[in-house]
């Protein structure tokens, strides 16, 4: 019973209640919901965007807001591809490149916040757009096609239900729940985003800490990029383009504070589980294609308040 | 910089019809000094052979310039920003792509009262407009044709599901209704299962077709799609199940869609002829803008739920018979339209 409680009192306990009872609505739905096949197709969605989330959710972490995410993802995905198109650089190279650019994309919006005293908010603002003009400059709008044949594998291959692509998103998630809880730098930036004077009162340094934030933030985008270039097998423009929503939606559900100083590593994986398996459900249940959108942002309202009202009833509020 | 010219030099390889000049016959006999630009709603590999129409009608009809200009995203007050400042800056006709089809004719009503003459390229503005024609796929017809064809290549009988593209296009309610119709017209021998729609963007459509090919695979006997995106990915998908038994016809000539036309994965794909549209207009642009033409008003001009000034610029299906003379069709279906156009469009002094 005290196990019960306990559980209920975790803050994603309502996220996952909700994502039990549609997931039981959904298989008596459509019985096809809980095949190997489709549980891979839930799965292989959530992947870049678990990683998108993460994006979001270490700036808002530190009470900033990042508005480039998909441009900077859009850019990293197109050079990406490109270094392996044009260039012929094999896979293993070209990934810690794509990285570095977007945690030199993370770098360039951290600096600008800092050094301009400009919201980061304005600042990610004015990047997306300059990370956007690049990628479509170097494009013109044209996919890089030719990826090799590994990398598209890797996009494919599964293990049962399991694709390999979920191995990254799981060892991201591992890793961000231990800098969050465990190490100085994710501690300090937490401090900072819950109260940034009382943070630079006791010696946390304000720019390395959103510099931080944003670099990190840059390297997540990037690391959802490669994954998103891998799953489509080619590198599109495209990427990134419908990642903002997503971006702030899944940590918010998932229960970050818009303010800062508080994330959740779990929160953030249900909410976007749940996000997955409501658009999975769309065409499962072959709801009409014109009331799709007013589907999805109700039943999203609708698991945000059953996490509300819990936390509510169990004065977690 | 070597990227982008590698960039280059793939769009010059891409569009394929650099010669269609030649098989048209077109001099450069009048050299005008008229500016033209061609500007589609926004970046889209679709418009990629506009490019090099506008560097051929440039060279081929001694324009003073023909130039394609990209709105850096699809918002249509970008396209009309556009518009207007290359309107500043000299440019004398403009063909367009609307980027909304009801919000530019604002701004096309604004070029014609400054004598700047507008024609709609690809996709139509809606009735009542100041845009000269539109000239473009016959979308319902395309769509018509390529069910008509999806249900061939099933033997007749079967469920198919309809992909779509973006629920804001008007479009795409007349592409259902096409699809509908073929359906119809099978006598409930082919039955439309599902519309899956908003897939106009790569990792949505990935994300739908996918979890439909998952619920529903084994129901499934056909699938078409109608916009550029999820034909790309729904043909990556049947190509990953390694999937020959459900039939697929797309829209459009991208490489992933012509390989697994080639490999089997998929039935066919119905050719727009964006390369001819962009070569047409700007011939046509060029000849409004010198005042030496004007527009006809009782040509033989197709009537559509959004204008009652359409001409199609072709459409046919791609599939493993003429996949390697696909281009050739398309080059001799651009040479028609544009040796009559000026007799059976235009007034010309």
């Amino acid at each position: 019973m005290n196990q019960l409680r306990r559980l209920v009192l975790v803050e994603w306990s309502g996220l996952a209640v909700a994502i039990v009872i549609g997931a039981a609505i959904l298989s008596m739905l459509a019985p096809n919901f809980l095949t190997e096949f489709n549980i891979y197709v839930m799965l292989r969605s959530f992947c870049v965007a678990l990683l998108v989330g993460f994006a979001q959710m270490v700036t808002l972490g530190v009470g900033q807001m990042n508005i480039a995410v998909g441009a900077l993802g859009g850019l990293v995905a197109i050079a990406f591809g490109g270094m392996m198109e044009v260039y012929g650089l094999p896979i293993l190279a070209a990934v810690p490149v794509a990285l570095l650019i977007g945690a030199a994309g993370g770098l360039i919006n951290g600096l600008l916040t800092v050094r301009t005293g400009i919201n980061g908010f304005i600042i990610t603002l004015a990047t997306a757009s300059a990370f956007t003009g690049i990628n479509l400059g170097i494009t013109e709008s044209i996919p890089f096609y030719k990826m090799p044949p590994a990398l598209v594998a890797f996009g494919e291959q599964r293990i049962g239900a399991f694709p390999y692509l979920l191995i990254a998103p799981v060892i991201v998630a591992a890793l961000l729940g231990l800098f969050f809880a465990r190490t100085v730098p994710g501690r300090q930036l937490l401090a900072y985003g819950g109260n940034a004077q009382a943070a630079e009162l006791s010696g946390i340094p304000r720019e390395r800490t959103i510099v931080m934030a944003h670099v990190l933030s840059g390297l997540l985008a990037a690391a959802a990029a490669i994954l998103a270039v891998a799953q489509l097998g080619s590198a599109q423009p495209s990427i990134g383009s419908d990642w903002l929503l997503l971006s702030f939606a899944a940590p918010i559900i998932g229960g970050a504070a818009l303010t800062g100083g508080h994330v959740s590593v779990l929160g953030t994986l249900f909410a976007v589980i749940l996000i997955a398996l409501i658009e999975n459900g769309m065409v499962l249940a072959k709801v009409d294609p014109y009331w799709v959108q007013f589907l999805l942002g109700a039943l999203i309202l609708a698991a945000v308040w059953l996490n509300r009202w819990r936390a509510v009833r169990t004065g977690t509020a | 910089m070597t990227m982008l010219g590698a960039f280059a030099r793939g769009t010059a390889c891409r569009s394929g019809l650099v010669g269609v000049a030649l098989l048209l016959g077109a001099s450069a006999a009048g050299a005008s000094d008229n500016k033209i630009a061609l500007i589609p709603g926004g970046p889209h590999p679709y418009f990629a052979p506009w490019e090099q129409a506008a560097a051929d009608a440039k060279k081929d009809f001694g324009i003073a310039s023909v130039d394609f200009k990209v709105p850096t995203e699809w918002k249509l007050n970008l396209q009309t920003e556009l518009i207007e400042s290359l309107a500043a800056q000299g440019y004398n006709a403009f063909g367009i792509f609307p980027g909304d089809a009801v919000g530019i004719n604002s701004t096309v009503t604004e070029l014609k009262g400054n004598n700047i003459p507008a024609v709609a390229l690809a996709g139509c503005a809606q009735d009542p407009t100041d845009m000269g024609f539109c000239l473009g796929t016959d979308v319902y017809n395309s769509a018509y044709l390529g069910t008509k064809e999806l249900i061939k290549a099933m033997g007749g009988k079967g469920n198919i599901v309809h992909i779509a593209g973006l629920l804001v296009d008007p479009n795409t309610k007349l592409r259902e209704d096409a699809v509908q119709k073929a359906v119809d017209e099978s006598n409930g021998a082919v039955k439309l299962l599902q519309t899956v729609a908003d897939t106009d963007a790569q990792e949505a459509a990935d994300q739908k077709i996918n979890a439909l090919l998952a619920a529903q695979k084994d129901q499934i006997d056909g699938m078409i799609a109608t916009a550029y995106i999820p034909s790309v990915v729904a043909s990556k998908s049947l190509r990953t199940l390694g999937d020959k038994r459900i039939k697929f016809i797309g829209i459009d000539d991208d490489k992933i869609v012509l390989d697994a036309i080639k490999d089997g994965f998929v039935a066919g794909t119905m050719a727009q002829n964006p390369y001819g549209q962009g070569y047409i207009g700007a011939y046509v642009l060029d000849l409004l803008a010198s005042g030496a033409c004007t527009v006809k008003a009782d040509a033989p001009w197709v009537k559509t739920p959004q204008t009652a000034h359409f001409i199609d610029s072709g459409t046919l299906v791609i599939n493993q018979a003429n996949l390697e003379s696909y281009k050739d069709d398309l080059k001799k279906v651009t040479a028609e339209i544009q040796g009559k156009f000026k007799d059976t469009y235009l007034t010309c002094k």
